[in-house]
């Protein structure tokens, strides 16, 4: 594992450095944000989660030593689980029973121009789990090892998410299996 | 944990199922398939499952949202003060509390210590005993010695 490029950053603002407070909310608030966008579907909600998240890491600061993750991985794990704690409150579902399949059925038809709607629908309509993986890899762009790290699942069940999440989203929003 | 490697020359049922999970842009695939990836992509079949990922990807691609306001920025950022202030006192207080146990925890196990160790004193009174000698109590004999005379 290389360096991590956020230590130093995090150790000045241990330290109560302001500019690095500053540097560290521009690096950060809009990867925090998108993700609990795109987890939540609801951006005030996405909004309360990013400023919780900070909190944390605020707190944290002084007393923030590198394990195994990087600390941007970390953050993720915060931020969803922040995301979790509010999908469980919408009681979509339980901690006990997480839906495992989606609802596949397609998406009514959008009007020209609507397709980011249609694509937050159909990312809402799929699995928690399966949305978060597709979050990480594909919008987040985290290595695979990163997270499958930040969901706490070995890299073969992250590819199975991944899988089955996009081929969830593909009969929604292609409305056939892909092919030509 | 492990990267898992694809052995040999990649084919064309791992490259669809690493398709499947990473989609059509080989930067998101697992690094360690990515160079075995980028050869079979140049064949007719790896080609083709490229371009059936890549109608999905242009729907993902899609969904964009907008930057942050100033305001969450100023108000995450005037947080910060606060919280890290009280953290750093939080930090202090435990220093402190920890500093002060340990010092406690010291001062029981030198007097235990020292208990242990140290011999048993005498009683004064004992000690004070005129009668007392240094072959022992010696009184009892005494008297008997001067009621004989």
């Amino acid at each position: 594992m290389g360096a991590d490029p956020d230590e130093e950053l995090v150790r000045r603002i241990g330290a109560g450095d302001p500019a690095a407070v500053q540097a560290m909310v521009a690096r950060k608030l809009p990867r925090i944000l998108a993700l609990a966008t795109r987890m939540l579907g609801d951006p005030a909600e996405a909004e309360d989660v990013a400023q919780e998240t900070f909190v944390r890491i605020w707190r944290h600061a002084s007393g923030w030593r590198r394990g195994h993750a990087r600390f941007d991985t970390w953050i993720h794990r915060v931020a969803l689980n922040l995301c979790y704690d509010r999908l469980r409150r919408r009681r979509e579902w339980t901690t006990d029973d997480l839906p495992e399949v989606a609802d596949e059925a397609p998406l009514p038809d959008a009007m020209p121009g609507d397709e980011e709607c249609k694509v937050n629908q159909a990312l809402q309509r799929i699995a928690p789990r399966q949305r978060e993986a597709i979050v990480l890899v594909y919008y987040q762009e985290l290595s695979n090892i990163e997270a499958a790290g930040a969901m706490q699942v070995s890299v073969d069940a992250l590819e199975s998410l991944l899988a089955r999440g996009r081929r969830a989203l593909q009969a929604m929003l292609i409305g056939d299996d892909g092919n030509d | 944990m492990a990267e898992k490697r694809t052995e040999g020359p990649m084919d064309a049922r791992r490259f669809a199922a690493l398709a499947d999970a990473y989609g059509s842009a080989l930067h998101r695939w697992p690094p360690a398939d990515q160079a075995a990836a980028m050869l079979f992509a140049e064949t007719e079949q790896g080609f083709a499952i490229l371009a059936r990922a890549g109608k999905l990807d242009a729907m993902l691609d899609r969904h964009r949202f907008e930057a942050p306001s100033p305001a969450l920025h100023r108000t995450i950022v005037a947080r910060a003060a606060t919280e890290v202030r009280q953290e750093r006192r939080r930090r202090f207080w435990w220093l402190g509390f920890g500093l002060a146990g340990a010092g406690l925890a010291g001062a029981v196990a030198g007097l235990a210590l020292v208990t242990v160790v140290s011999p048993d004193i005498q009683p004064d009174h004992y000690v004070m005993d005129a009668n007392a000698t240094s072959f022992g109590d010696a009184g009892p004999d005494a008297d008997q010695t001067e009621e004989d005379l």
